[in-house]
């Protein structure tokens, strides 16, 4: 399966994929990001961990232009990005997944992959009465590849479903399938394991490193620390708005600050203590 | 009695257009246009004055209005389609660029009764509270019709526009285009973050959308002859808004089911009903009132209308082998049986790490 035609996008082939510097957020007289910088390295999985409330989401929000920052910049590649509208952004190739999920309930489930893919000829009134070959051609391309990702992913049978009956395992897969749909060359991730059992886990973990091996980067809000060890290559760890560091996991396991701010509080959770 | 039995059926047909017309708007793309009577207007008040000749001459004496081109059928139809389409524009700069949801359908009601105060008071636009008469009626000269033989070959021209307008509806309805429409009535923050420009979209829509209210307004005017603004008082929207509630939002078949259980049945057929003596207006009132409790029972009991919107279905891709159900014969398990948590327990331990990888 072809994940992202590398060649279209805009994101160049040098240096970090996305870089942020200085972001800044809040709401009211709280802080929520407060001068986050980081880069995401290229074609790599980055985690991206934090305790509750130390800006993660908030972060992803501004990466994917759905909040405006009060100040900083974001990079993606060599084009700067910040706050621009996010349908811009997505045509750029930064596509997003959101922690609770959300389907398209009104479309079937290959619909909801169908209306994944940027620019469609048959989204013209023009094209459609006056190009209809072109809009029937591409049409059954995009069907094919739809089918072929349904299949991957596990959710052909439901294809025909509307996809606001799926359960809630099946529509985290349903999104991220349908974010594969649209080629990006970056794919963010907010907490694509919560609310799954184990084996479904197991798969989207799965999903995740074969879009890695198609040149897709990942950046993934994730606190299944066996998930980030596994298949992430890089952490970056937030805490207070602020990055607190970044690195490897098992690196930063020895980082006194980073145990003390968040490795501490979900190795204490795990055990009960 | 023929002349009652073609007056439903083309008002029958004009309510499918309008429906349809409001329908992709509010039903595809989720947009509450409680100024769509506004484009009805427009568009009939359009189509009356390129039909006639100037103001103040022929026909059209004692009338003050603007245009006045003297257009014949049905260039002077497409008109008011158009200029209905152009005021659509106007309205999406004003309200849907930051606009969402409730606050955006206050804007559109106060927009229509803006349109509407400036048409009922500016006479020289479209002949103030008189509105415009004395309008030909089209093509009756060139097949030499009476009135009477008129009003049954009008509701046939409405028909056949009603069947060209819903091959046209439904073609859109079925491509990428339609839905991308979906789309962005179901989530638009979704659909911005998959690269769709929403504004362009929902500018697309109420063009379309008006377009059809242009015309239907167009048929209005040229089958009665005669429009003014007593004939669209902002509340007659709603009425629309039952066609397409009671028929299925988002279903053009269900809309002919809408068209003829509120517009023919509700409306019209009791219009023509003898008054009750002693009573007169009463079945009107009555009327008024079936509508409104059949809306709130349609919204309590049946809220997908009585066709509801159906899922979109694709042919499978060449070569797929299926087996009886429609499945694919060679499809992984469905994940139906991994995919749902099963207990608390296991999320917590899902996230706790302690089973997987």
């Amino acid at each position: 399966m072809t994940y992202k035609d590398l060649s279209t996008t805009p994101a160049g082939s040098e240096g970090p994929i996305l870089r942020c510097e200085g972001l800044t957020k809040a709401f009211g007289g709280v802080n929520a990001v407060n001068g986050a910088t980081f880069d995401v390295p290229r074609n790599k999985i980055t985690a991206l961990i934090g305790p509750n409330g130390a800006g993660k989401t908030t972060v992803v929000n501004i990466l994917s232009g759905a909040m405006k920052s009060d100040s900083g910049t974001v990079h993606l590649g060599s084009t700067d990005v910040t706050n621009m509208d996010r349908a811009k952004i997505a045509r750029l190739g930064l596509m997003r997944t959101f922690q609770l999920s959300r389907e398209l309930g009104g479309l079937s489930v290959l619909e909801n992959l169908l209306v994944a893919p940027k620019v469609q000829a048959g989204e013209s009134i023009f094209n459609i009465f006056f190009r209809p070959r072109l809009v029937k051609r591409e049409e059954r391309q995009n069907i094919e590849r739809a089918t072929e990702i349904l299949r991957t992913y596990g959710l052909y049978d439901l294809r025909d479903n509307w996809a606001r009956e799926l359960s809630g395992g099946q529509k985290k897969l349903l999104e991220i399938s349908r974010g594969v749909m649209a080629s990006p060359s970056v794919f963010l991730l907010d907490e694509p394991m919560a609310g799954v059992n184990p084996a479904l886990i197991e798969r989207i973990g799965g999903y995740i490193l074969d879009m890695k091996a198609q040149g897709v980067t990942v950046l993934m809000i994730e606190h299944n620390l066996n998930v980030v060890e596994r298949i992430c290559d890089n952490v970056i760890v937030l805490a207070e708005g602020k990055t607190l560091a970044t690195g490897k996991l098992s690196e930063l396991r020895q980082n006194k600050e980073v145990v003390t701010a968040y490795l501490g509080e979900v190795i204490n959770a795990s055990t009960g203590h | 009695m023929s002349f009652y039995v073609y007056t439903l059926f083309f008002f029958f047909f004009v309510y499918f257009i309008l429906a349809m017309g409001l329908n992709i708007q509010f039903g595809e793309t989720g947009i509450l246009n409680f100024a769509y009577i506004g484009f009805v207007a427009i568009g009939s008040y359009v189509t009356g004055a390129t039909s006639l000749p100037k103001a103040n001459t022929g026909i059209a004496a004692g009338q003050h209005f603007i245009l006045g081109l003297n257009l014949p059928f049905p260039f002077n139809l497409l008109a008011g389609g158009i200029v209905s389409s152009l005021l659509a524009v106007i309205v999406a700069f004003i309200a849907l660029r930051r606009l969402r949801t409730d606050y955006l359908a206050m804007v559109l009601i106060s927009l229509s009764l803006v349109l509407y105060d400036v048409c009922n008071n500016f006479v020289p636009l479209f002949n103030g509270p008189d509105g415009l008469y004395n309008i030909p009626e089209p093509m009756s000269g060139v097949f030499h019709l009476d009135s009477n033989q008129f009003v049954g070959f009008f509701a046939a021209v409405t028909g056949i526009i009603a069947l060209i307008m819903y091959l046209f509806m439904n073609r859109i309805m079925s491509s990428p285009l339609g839905r991308t429409f979906r789309a962005i009535r179901d989530d638009p923050g979704v659909a911005s973050t998959l690269g769709k420009n929403i504004f362009k979209y929902q500018i697309t829509s109420m063009v379309i959308g008006a377009f059809f209210a242009g015309i239907g307004g167009g048929l209005i005017i040229q089958f009665g002859g005669s429009f003014n603004p007593s004939a669209w008082l902002p509340g007659e929207t709603f009425v629309v808004f039952a066609v397409i509630i009671v028929g299925g939002v988002g279903n053009n078949v269900g809309l002919l089911v809408g068209a003829l259980l509120v517009e023919t049945l509700l409306i019209h057929l009791p219009a023509f009903l003898p008054d009750i003596p002693g009573r007169p207006g009463l079945i009107e009132y009555f009327s008024a009132m079936v509508i409104g409790i059949v809306l709130m029972a349609m919204l309590w009991f049946r809220p997908q209308g009585m066709l509801p919107e159906r899922v979109r279905k694709f042919p499978a891709p060449a070569g797929e082998l299926l087996n009886r159900d429609g499945h694919s014969v060679v499809a992984p398990t469905p994940v139906e049986a991994v995919a749902t948590t099963n207990s608390a327990a296991q999320v917590a331990d899902a996230h706790e790490g302690n089973d997987a990888w």
